[in-house]
């Protein structure tokens, strides 16, 4: 018996060690040299290929019709081209489609295609695939399906000339088809399940697509282990240009993990963080040799949402008087250096934000006069304001405290409240149950600032996280409403602006700073979106055929 | 024949655990706040999504009503579509499961190996300076979190010294073996295929080690206790006044009766490793149902959320079982017809 645990000890202490003195297979030196490396990997010249690897939150949805959160829509981007492609500055540019005219009443768009665009099997795209991806987003509706809610259908001309007809005019449907990806119409067919929620399309080939593309993009899915890693491998037959020192392939890592990431990235198995990381953790990762910062601009705001329906903030008087004793300069040294306040509704990276618009900074005097002329200014004490942040987003505490500190100089008695963000979706999902006032950060989907004044402040999304203040304007509405639908950008863009003032003046929330999206990343990294030349639009700042790989 | 009367029982038995841990996850699951197809599709999908995807979960009915649905399909091995992942949660629980449960059984074996060697040294010699420093170590593996080894184990083996990979289960190039058991070690011999066995191995290493400390050092501590105790018995004294050597009372007659609390502990160190293995997996990338099991809570998915639960209790059970029938092997005081084990 002792000789066999002898035995046993002696071989698991064999195993260990030559476990931990074998090369590491994933080192880029051992896969070169390493016999174990080599032996155990079959492709072993996969591994020493030039590599982009991510760091990413799961899941990652590919289905086009899914997905639509930071990691999926970095996948998509790289799987599947669109009709028209997001510019830096806020414009687009033609894509898949060269050319596109409009009706005089704007409710038919007409594209022609490149005739040039084979998908990753080989066959060739045309108009009906377009149409097909175009129907099958709708049916099923998740994802970005919602932005085309406008539009009543898609057909093809031709073989390479589609037609879109709207219900309605619109200015955001050219900037939406971003978020178009087509699909291969045959493959997707021919892997459709006939069993579904999608009468005779089955179950529309979303089973097939979750660990499959179908598109053309200039990266294509070579290995999907769920929860673990997406593995794209680069597309030879892509009709775009890569840069050089393109990646052939393009890992997103299943992990943001602090100390995960800090050692992939010491040991050079990381080119890019994820954007999660803590301040902490990437002042510890810019300590490390060859790794910088990346700083970029979002189109994210973080807002603290005041419920105007509720006292006293249902007078307009105390809100403002609030938006002037809050401190912003503070709580933008809070954050990462480069991060600004917040000039209005609109995050500044927008296009149509208004630079002009009345913006709050800290003044006592001002408070104090605003806080005279609120109703409620005698019998504050009897109207204690809840300040909700959200539990799993610990770095927001720090900024309802200095909003609870700022208002008890003005005689405002604040309580701090932490809350769970499933709780937070509950409570705001209704009037009565929606707090005094709660801090989110919300994101546009598209380049310009129709959309996310209609997500923060029109009835039609009230009763969503996206917006606590329960503004209910109807007037605000219609304006909403009418920007929306003005097809000339100049025209629209003013539009916005206008709504931007008057919802500065009514102080429905506290504008507090536009995000900076930040991220670690290995020097040897050639990365458009550090010096400004890739799209903010989510996914964009990691399409990879744009970035070099000088490893 | 009565230990097939015994296990017989003990399934029966288990079927009301098992049917009661049903009702309380799928009570607890519903009683959470969010709407969970809302939080799936996110906010901005449009209405028609949500009541299609509520209807098609049954969630629009009575909780008893939705209970009967799930009840019906669990029995036949469907227990609906995943909120997280969109896909059969049977199928989730077959990819997942394997990697922790592969994860969980190499860390039983690290951290039994290592208890009954070093709770036999310290018997061995008790109240001196080696018995002292292994209680040491005892006691700050029992009071570390899994995740404080995992984020040490990580800094010093990945980072520091670059000798162990610190992701996931293969290495960057190396495929997986076709699967029959989803243990990527087992699979990889089957099919004679060493190189990727050792990869795994190699990858197993750490995250097991991690999740293994806290058992080790309980497991180490109650063999240290139980077999000083046995070395105070009448018969140990008779042994040695016989002229037994040391080393022969030790492995004869001290180490089997001794191993009875250890290995009751073991059970349940076991299956509660398998639950905890969530931040292990986290930290690791290591892609288990313990951590698909966490991000079903975070995002309310109710049909993986009971799922899981029913997959880890189904293994609690199982293992209880199976640790009764090794303790009543290794005592023979304990009769298993007499009712239930120990």
């Amino acid at each position: 018996m002792k000789r066999i645990v002898a035995l046993s000890l002696l071989l698991l202490l064999a195993l260990l060690l030559a476990a931990c003195g074998a090369p590491a297979a994933d080192s880029g030196a051992a896969a070169d040299s390493g016999e174990s490396a080599s032996s155990a990997a079959p492709d072993a010249g996969e591994v020493a290929s030039r590599q982009l690897r991510v760091s990413f939150s799961w899941p990652t949805f590919i289905d086009p019709a899914v997905g639509s959160d930071f990691s999926s829509g970095s996948a998509l981007v790289n799987l599947y081209d669109t009709l028209v492609f997001p510019n830096p500055d806020g414009t687009i540019s033609p894509w898949l489609a060269e050319s596109w005219e409009t009706s005089d009443d704007g409710l038919t768009w007409t594209f022609h295609l490149r005739q040039d665009v084979q998908f990753h099997d080989g066959s060739n795209l045309t108009a009906s695939d377009v149409a097909y991806s175009f129907n099958r987003l709708q049916t099923i509706g998740e994802g970005y399906g919602y932005m085309f809610s406008g539009v009543d259908g898609a057909n093809a001309v031709d073989d390479y000339t589609v037609e879109f007809t709207l219900a309605e005019p619109s200015g955001l449907f050219l900037p939406s088809l971003v978020r178009l990806y087509i699909l291969n119409e045959d493959l997707v067919r021919a892997n459709t399940a006939a069993e579904g929620s999608y009468g005779d399309n089955g179950d529309f080939g979303k089973d097939w697509l979750l660990t499959n593309d179908a598109g053309s993009g200039p990266y294509k899915v070579a290995n999907f282990q769920l929860e673990e890693f997406l593995l794209m491998e680069k597309f030879d037959g892509w009709w775009g240009d890569f840069v050089e020192n393109a990646p052939d392939q393009v890992r997103f890592i299943a992990t943001t993990e602090a100390a995960t990431v800090r050692t992939l990235m010491s040991n050079g198995e990381l080119e890019i963080s994820d954007q999660w990381q803590s301040i902490n953790a990437l002042e510890n990762l810019g300590e490390l040799e060859g790794v910088e910062i990346a700083a970029l601009p979002s189109f994210t705001e973080f807002y603290f949402m005041l419920n105007t329906r509720l006292a006293p903030l249902d007078d307009v008087h105390c809100r403002r008087a609030m938006a002037y004793a809050f401190d912003y300069d503070t709580a933008v040294s809070l954050e990462w250096p480069g991060t600004q306040q917040s000039q209005g509704p609109v995050p500044r990276a927008l296009g149509g934000h208004n630079p002009d618009v009345m913006t709050f900074s800290m003044d006592l005097d001002k408070a104090a006069e605003e806080l005279a002329q609120c109703q409620y200014a005698d019998e504050l004490d009897q109207y204690p304001v809840e300040i909700h942040w959200i539990s799993e987003v610990p770095d927001e505490e720090k900024f309802a405290l200095l909003f609870q500190a700022n208002m008890a100089e003005i005689g405002i008695p604040v309580e701090v409240v932490s809350t769970p963000w499933l709780s937070v979706v509950e409570n705001t999902s209704a009037q009565e149950t929606s707090p005094h006032i709660v801090t989110i950060y919300v994101s546009a989907d598209l380049p310009e600032a129709g959309p996310i004044l209609k997500q923060r402040y029109h009835s039609d999304t009230a009763a969503t996280w996206s917006q606590n203040e329960w503004l209910l304007d109807e007037e605000l509405d219609a304006a909403i409403d009418d920007s929306l639908t003005t097809i000339d950008q100049a025209e629209r863009f003013a539009k916005y602006a206008e709504i931007q003032d008057q919802i500065a003046e009514e102080a429905p929330s506290l504008f507090i700073y536009d995000q900076v999206q930040k991220h670690a990343y290995q020097d040897y990294v050639d990365w458009p979106a550090v010096s400004g030349d890739a799209s903010p639009l989510n996914g964009y700042f990691l399409y990879a055929a744009n970035i070099g790989v000088h490893q | 024949m009565n230990l097939l009367i015994f296990i017989g029982k003990r399934i029966f038995h288990a079927i009301f655990v098992i049917l009661g841990l049903a009702i309380v996850i799928f009570a607890v699951a519903r009683i959470m706040p969010g709407d969970p197809v809302r939080l799936a599709v996110g906010s901005r999908a449009p209405q028609w999504v949500v009541d299609n995807m509520r209807e098609q979960m049954h969630l629009n009915d009575p909780i008893p009503v939705q209970f009967g649905y799930w009840l019906r399909d669990a029995a036949q091995g469907d227990f609906g579509i995943s909120l997280v992942t969109r896909r059969n949660v049977a199928e989730d629980v077959r990819e997942f499961f394997p990697a922790t449960l592969e994860l969980a059984l190499f860390a039983l074996t690290i951290s039994l190996t290592g208890a009954l060697l070093l709770g036999t040294i310290a018997a061995r010699h008790k109240d001196k300076w080696i018995d002292n420093i292994i209680r040491i170590f005892s006691y700050l593996g029992i009071v570390t979190p899994s995740f404080v080894f995992a984020i040490i184990f990580i800094l010093i083996f990945a980072f520091a010294l670059d000798w162990l990979p610190a992701i996931g289960r293969l290495s960057n190039g190396v495929e997986p073996p076709p699967r029959v058991t989803g243990f990527y070690t087992i699979d990889s011999l089957l099919i004679g295929d060493l190189a990727t066995f050792w990869d795994a191995i190699r990858h197993l290493i750490l995250p097991a080690l991690a999740l293994a400390m806290a058992s080790m050092a309980q497991e180490a501590r109650i063999t240290r206790s139980s077999m000083a105790d046995n070395l105070t018995k009448d018969y140990i004294a008779s042994a040695r006044a016989l002229g037994v050597s040391e080393g022969l009372i030790m492995r004869r007659f001290l180490l089997k009766p001794s191993l009875i609390p250890t290995v009751s502990i073991v059970g349940m160190d076991f299956a509660a490793g398998l639950g905890n293995a969530f931040l292990v997996e986290l930290i690791f990338n290591w892609p288990g149902l313990s951590r698909y099991g966490m991000n079903a809570m975070l995002s309310k998915d109710l049909n993986a959320i009971s799922a899981v639960i029913l997959s880890f209790g189904i293994v609690f059970v199982l293992v209880n079982l199976l640790v009764d029938i090794l303790v009543a092997r290794l005592d023979p005081r304990i009769s298993l017809s007499a009712g239930g084990g120990s």
